[in-house]
């Protein structure tokens, strides 16, 4: 996966395992043979809190987390979730140790029904405990308008809908650790604030979030933590309730360090 | 008349339905379209000769010797050529699927030359019903590609690896998030699109003599069948390839039989001009 | 020896024609053809049966303008479709052209040909200095051809298509002219490919659809990927050592004794596909690579589209 050997993590980054949903140090990536776009990120996240990443566009969120789910390979660093060092593993594996992911587009099968996406979500990911029926239930209680329509291809769906499935495709395969690609973009001031409930409700099922949003508002209103990125690199990070937006502005150009 | 045209561009279409289906497919997965479908299709009607007339063994046998030969000709030729190109998007594939092509055909030329040959086959007696004549051959056809319709239909819609090749085709990215490989997918797909391609020139060598260039009879219609059903979708090729087949043989009622072809690209000039999507949906639009 | 020598010289400079001209339009506008052989042989028929009537030069006129225009009408059914259908109309092309010229025997002559075709300067060329003048003839030709593809491509015009092909992005934030300018590009392409088909017509004053096969095609994309997409001077180059590579393995046979003249000749085509194959795997660049000539010069940075359309570029290609 990744041909750089991966730089050893500094250790005050991740001392005690146990206490990290997700920790990630020294973390490098970028796109073919370009310069990096991921420049160094370290960050740790405790089990069971929403981390809203914020950045002006272009600066690499997406980048990031496509590097955590896997789908770009990391140039150096060290990601582990649940104190399991996941950096070597293939996208799917990472699903299977506890990472769940929803892109930013195309986050469903747009050719594929409800029903189908939905049993893809896990009919490949081989190892995951408490994947089940069990699960599926609890999943499509979060989000029951799916289960009444199992015959709907995912692409006549509308943007609200779209995201609830891709939600629940995720945590099908009962994540640990669930990354959200601006799960607002696109949507109606109304259907944000329902995916934002989705949000908070799947935390409260015991899921670490780590979001990234344009919608700073409506982030900001449930994330627990903030962190900035600009350029690749995190320039800030505080308390949600630390934050006011007017600070942000300053940031998002990237004055600090 | 028109009834006994109708059976048999009915008959011609389900030939064509085989490698328009293998073709879609692929197009599916790879994004090209795999200009080396017609030389497959020959290598096929070769390697059914092989096993029927040199080998001796009867023709379910032969064709099932085709499709393996085909489908592992068109793994080879994915490991070695497609895969390895891959990324530089689909004009490169489209023109290496041609030098592909011809090494195919001439492989071909260079173990059987150039002289037409046949199957060997007991001649049967067609079967003649309300002055239609149905001869052994076109059942033969028409049974072979109904089973291997429904097989294939049954395998995209309702089995797993069906689901994972349509989830590949759709978006390969997600799909490796959700466990199922791109290249794993793309492997059993050019083996499975290889024995369709097979069977269909099994099945071409017993409607018409076979030959290195007998492929090219059906390339244009093959295309057209494709992009009469929106390229990339299944079902679309198969309807297509039956509109297609039907289309030609009626067409021999108003011009001469060689100008079959014709209808074939005025059929794809048409739709270009009129429907880009095909008559069943899939975008074709550039980006 | 000398005939043989006019031959092959001949043949290079038909197969350099093509594949200039095909050089013009996969090399530089990106738009695929796989009908070169339809156009050869529409060139060929067109000076066939018009040379007589209306001369040389008219005829080749003619030739030229009707190929032009077929192309043009080809790459607009399907500019704005994926490159996949330009590909497929395109070797729906060359197949009907051959269907065409062996069925309508009233003017095409059938299986049969055309036969008598005269050359141009016929009249005025003493005896037995025939070849000569075809020869001289064919050189203008090709350096004409040469030196006008070598002043499009240093034109604002060529830098355009030439920044096109390397950057989608570039395409959607120009729109609609550029369409247009690839379009004239691929028309430019098929009436050299005309041209090419009327110097065979003269060349031979004999011409039947067998001629035309789609191995015309293969030769013009080998030679193009062999001298390097975008390079002119490369393709004369590989125009030139796939003849000479074709005509020495004639002499095969007289090496490998055991082989018969169908395989042979399977053998030669096989190879063309082979090396087709491997010189994309290997040396995508070519044998001599496209001159660099950075497009930022020509576009200021800011024209390269914003950021949404790159989105929409990748996720197409997904
Ligand atoms: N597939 C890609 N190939 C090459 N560069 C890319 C690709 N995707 C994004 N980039 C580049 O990476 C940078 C960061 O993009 P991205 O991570 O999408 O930012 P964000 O999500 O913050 O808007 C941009 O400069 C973009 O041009
Ligand atoms: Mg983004």
């Amino acid at each position: 996966m990744n041909a750089h050997a991966a730089a050893p993590p500094p250790a005050s980054a991740l001392d005690d395992p146990r206490d990290h949903a997700l920790a990630v140090a020294g973390l490098r990536a970028g796109y073919g043979r370009g310069g990096d776009i991921v420049c160094g990120i370290d960050m740790i996240q405790k089990p069971e809190t929403i981390v809203t990443v914020i950045g002006p566009n272009g600066s690499g969120k997406s980048s990031f987390i496509k590097t955590l789910a896997g789908l770009l390979p990391a140039r150096a660093g060290r990601i582990e979730v649940t104190g399991r060092d996941i950096t070597a593993l293939s996208p799917a594996r990472r699903v299977a140790a506890g990472l769940a992911y929803v892109p930013q587009e195309a986050n469903v099968f747009a050719s594929l029904t409800i029903a189908e996406n939905l049993k893809l979500a896990t009919e490949f990911i081989r190892g995951r405990a408490g994947v089940g029926p069990g699960q599926r239930e609890r999943v499509l209680a979060l989000f029951p308008e799916l289960g009444q329509r199992p015959k709907t291809l995912a692409g006549n769906l509308s943007g609200g809908q779209r995201q609830m499935l891709a939600f629940a495709c995720a945590l099908l395969a009962n994540p640990e650790v669930l990354l959200l690609d601006e799960p607002s973009a696109g949507l109606s001031p109304k259907i944000v604030g329902e995916t934002m409930e989705a949000v908070v409700r799947v935390r409260e099922a015991g899921v670490t979030v780590l979001l990234v949003e344009q919608n700073v508002a409506a982030a900001l209103a449930i994330a627990d933590e903030v962190v900035v990125l600009v350029a690749g690199r995190l320039s800030l990070r505080a308390k949600a309730g630390d934050v006011k937006q007017a600070d942000l502005a300053g940031l998002f150009f990237g004055k600090e360090a | 008349m028109v009834a006994q045209l109708f059976l048999n561009g009915l008959v011609t279409g389900l030939l064509l339905a085989l490698p328009a289906l293998a073709l879609t497919l692929i197009f599916g997965i790879m994004r090209f379209a795999n200009f080396a479908v017609g030389a497959l299709l020959t290598l096929g009607a070769y390697a059914g000769y092989l096993a029927n007339v040199t080998f001796g063994l009867p023709l379910p046998m032969a064709a099932a010797f085709a499709a393996l030969v085909v489908g592992l000709a068109c793994v080879l030729c994915d490991e070695l050529v497609f895969e390895r190109l891959r990324e530089r998007g689909s004009i490169t594939l489209l023109v290496a699927s041609m030098g592909v092509s011809l090494v195919i055909e001439n492989i071909c030329r260079f173990a059987f030359g150039n002289a037409a040959r046949s199957f060997d086959l007991a001649v049967a007696r067609p079967i003649r019903w309300n002055g239609i004549r149905i001869n052994y051959e076109q059942m033969t056809t028409a049974g072979v590609v109904v089973v291997a319709l429904i097989l294939f239909h049954l395998l995209l819609s309702a089995s797993p690896l069906g689901r994972a090749m349509r989830a590949v085709a759709d978006n390969p990215s997600l799909a490796a998030v959700r466990g199922v490989e791109r290249r794993t997918v793309a492997r059993i797909t050019w083996m499975l699109t290889g024995a369709l391609i097979g069977i269909a020139g099994v099945l071409a060598g017993l409607d018409r003599a076979i030959d290195p260039l007998m492929g090219w009879n059906y390339q244009i219609p093959i295309f057209a069948a494709a992009i009469l059903g929106g390229l990339g979708s299944p079902l679309g090729a198969v309807a297509g390839a039956l509109l297609i087949g039907i289309a030609e043989e009626m067409s021999t009622l108003v011009l001469p039989p060689s100008y079959r072809q014709i209808v074939s690209f005025s059929v794809i000039l048409l739709l270009l001009l009129f429907r880009t999507n095909g008559l069943f949906g899939a975008k074709a639009v550039r980006k | 020896m000398i005939s043989y020598l006019v031959t092959v010289v001949i043949f290079v400079a038909i197969a350099a024609l093509v594949g200039l001209a095909l050089n013009l339009q996969w090399g530089l506008a990106g738009l695929v053809n796989f009908g070169v052989s339809g156009f050869v042989a529409l060139g060929a028929y067109a000076v066939a049966i018009t040379a007589p009537h209306v001369g040389w030069l008219a005829a080749m006129a003619f030739a030229a303008l009707m190929c032009a225009g077929l192309s043009m009408l080809l790459s607009l059914l399907t500019i704005r479709l994926e490159e996949n259908y330009l590909a497929i109309v395109t070797i729906g092309f060359g197949e009907i052209v051959r269907i065409l010229l062996l069925n309508e025997g009233w003017l095409t002559g059938g299986a049969l040909g055309i036969s008598g075709i005269p050359r141009p300067f016929a009249g005025m060329t003493p005896a037995g200095w025939g070849d000569g003048v075809i020869l001289v003839f064919a050189v203008v030709l090709v350096t004409a051809a040469f030196a006008f593809s070598e002043a499009l491509v240093r034109s604002p015009f060529g830098r355009v298509l030439r920044a096109v092909r390397d950057d989608p992005t570039v395409t959607a934030a120009l729109g609609k002219p550029v369409l247009a300018l690839r379009v004239r590009a691929f028309a430019v392409g098929g009436a050299i490919m005309g041209l090419a088909g009327a110097l065979h017509a003269f060349f031979l004053t004999y011409i039947d659809p067998s001629q035309f096969t789609p191995i015309i095609t293969a030769y013009a994309f080998m030679a193009v990927i062999a001298g390097g997409r975008g390079s002119n001077l490369g393709l004369i180059l590989g125009a030139g050592s796939i003849m000479l590579i074709l005509e020495a393995t004639r002499f095969l046979k007289d090496i490998i004794p055991w082989i018969d003249g169908v395989q042979l000749s399977a053998l030669r085509l096989g190879m063309i596909g082979v090396g087709i194959v491997l010189m994309l795997i290997l040396r995508p660049q070519g044998l001599v690579a496209e001159p660099k000539r950075r497009y930022g010069e020509f576009f200021p940075k800011d024209a390269a589209g914003p950021a949404p359309n790159r989105a929409l570029a990748e996720g197409g290609k997904a």
